[in-house]
């Protein structure tokens, strides 16, 4: 793959990666022993309690655990942010542990923002404002697909605005991450398919993305290798755990590569289909993923070609072009193979909503790193309509 | 052409004049409402003995005040950047793309960054006008 003669990036990714059945118990210990911290504060949803994720790795830190604050809903706020954070100085904490999706992460990296520096979050919302390291924070996701165990943005809601803010901060990035296949054995296959489809679209989005670079590239190209052999595994099987890993490790080497050189059309048009129709994340990028590559496919073909020979989907001989259209083909069937959803109306979205969402996408920042130039929204329009 | 000492009063007019000049700029930045201060941060080796501050203000396509100003006019700005000198050399002299040095923490900002995310075409044509204005540098070139 060609690169600018006038190369020149910043590569970022300074989380340590534990990785192993079991290892969110038999682990988390010594990783806190190796930060220097004695006393966690573990940040989690209710729903994590209830499924009993919660009692092994409670356990697992005997009288290291402080105390737990459990009261994160599904899109965090200032508040709560505000609560957590009273609750783990109450406590002496000198760690947080997040169990969970990227609610519970991103409340715990806020939290150590205001444990470290105090004050009110609203006097960090912007980008690279802090100087120095802020509290150790230790990740265990339940999920496998934000990449957000790894990426130093957090997403908060902010009630007196109405709206959610954004912290990006490299001092914030969490320290370790403890990748546990065990705890994403029971996520069901529709979240399996979409949260893995998030990762999908991370990982060709930033390989593609005017962005990118060498390292991301190589994150995003082996992310794509494991999660199209691996991913389908766990739709049939949720109990591979031998799967299960490969694709958590496959959203976290995702997560890198667009933590670093971003994303583009898909995750505008996600993101503004999300706030008009509510539609999921995951499920809006697997939906507009392979329609937008076919989109970009004029600008892209070098890319896409490198994405074909990661998916195996590479014939011998064939132009860049043809391999190009390969993966676009390949990701569209991979999406029926593994029973994620195809149109955005079987999610109630509407002409009225699309067209609505077309103009909203213009103004997304992702749109400007899309390797094809979006000339205006009609263009946006065209493809939720070939996916609606 | 003229070319100006950068970070000075004439500097910022040539700047401003660039901008309001500009139809692309006026069409990008139609939805764009409030001020961004920028400040440099001294770098004494490289003949800025003092922190500078400057005060932009933009509307709807148009913009407003461009000051030197002091450093509390310049914490009233609705988005408040700063960096060091040599960062900014940069990105006037279109060495450095500005959201890449958010990103990367090579400048910083402070205030609503969604806003600042949605609007990045705004930014990325004000400082695509800058490039246009000849400057001399305080380190000589």
């Amino acid at each position: 793959m060609a690169y600018d003669q006038d190369l020149s990036f910043v590569y970022f990714g300074p989380t340590k990666i534990v990785f192993g059945n079991g290892s969110s118990t038999s682990e988390l210990d010594s990783e806190m022993s190796a930060l220097g911290c004695s006393r966690a504060v573990i940040v989690t949803d209710p729903g994590i309690i209830k499924v009993g994720i919660l009692e092994k790795i409670i356990k697992a830190l005997g009288n290291k655990c402080v105390g737990v604050f459990s009261d994160v809903p599904q899109d965090s706020g200032m508040d709560v942010v505000d609560r957590a954070a009273a609750f783990a100085r109450e406590k002496g904490a000198d760690i947080i542990i997040s169990v969970g999706g990227g609610s519970a992460i991103d409340t715990a990296k806020c939290m150590c923002i205001l444990l470290t520096e105090g004050g009110s979050l609203a006097d960090f919302e912007g980008i690279q404002l802090l100087t120095r390291p802020q509290m150790p924070h230790i990740v265990i996701p339940t999920t496998a697909g934000t990449g957000s165990e790894v990426t130093w943005a957090a997403v908060i809601y902010d009630k007196s605005k109405g709206q959610k803010i954004l912290i990006v901060e490299s001092y914030n990035a969490p320290r370790a991450a403890i990748l546990d296949p065990v705890l994403t054995a029971k996520l069901p296959p529709l979240l399996t398919a979409s949260t893995g489809m998030d990762a999908m679209t991370h990982a060709v989005e930033a390989i593609s993305s005017i962005q990118r670079e060498p390292i991301a590239d190589a994150m995003g190209l082996h992310a794509i290798r494991l999660l199209y052999k691996h991913l389908p595994q766990c739709i049939q099987n949720g109990s591979d755990l031998a799967a299960r890993g490969q694709v958590q490790l496959a959203a976290t080497m995702a997560g890198w590569s667009f933590g670093n050189a971003m994303i583009g059309i898909v995750h505008a048009m996600a993101h503004s289909i999300g706030a008009v129709a509510h539609v999921p994340h995951g499920v809006a990028n697997g939906i507009l993923l392979p329609h937008c590559m076919e989109f970009n496919l004029p600008d892209a073909e070098d890319y896409y070609a490198e994405i074909a020979q990661a998916m195996g989907v590479y014939e011998k001989g064939s132009s860049t072009k043809q391999a190009a259209e390969a993966a676009v083909k390949a990701v569209f069937d991979f999406t029926k193979k593994i029973g994620h959803p195809q149109k955005l109306s079987e999610f109630g979205v509407t002409e009225e909503n699309i067209i609505k969402a077309a103009d909203m996408s213009m103004s997304d920042g992702s749109i400007v790193n899309n390797p094809r130039m979006v000339a205006d929204s009609g263009e946006v329009l065209a493809i939720y309509r070939k996916a609606l | 052409m003229t070319a100006y000492n950068a970070f000075t009063q004439e500097w910022m007019d040539a700047w401003k004049e660039k901008i309001n000049s500009s139809k692309e700029y006026k069409e990008i930045a139609k939805e764009w409402e409030g001020s961004v201060s920028i400040t440099v941060n001294a770098d004494p080796s490289k003949n800025v003995p003092e922190p500078v501050y400057m005060f932009t203000d933009y509307w709807h396509g148009d913009a407003l005040d461009f000051l030197i100003c002091d450093e509390a006019k310049a914490q009233t700005a609705k988005f408040i950047m700063i960096g060091d000198y040599a960062r900014w050399k940069q990105v006037a002299k279109k060495e450095l793309d500005p959201t890449k040095a958010l990103m990367q923490g090579k400048l910083k900002l402070k205030g609503d960054l969604t806003y600042v995310v949605r609007m990045v075409k705004t930014i990325n044509k004000v400082v695509d006008l800058l490039t246009e204005v000849q400057t001399i540098f305080p380190d000589g070139d």
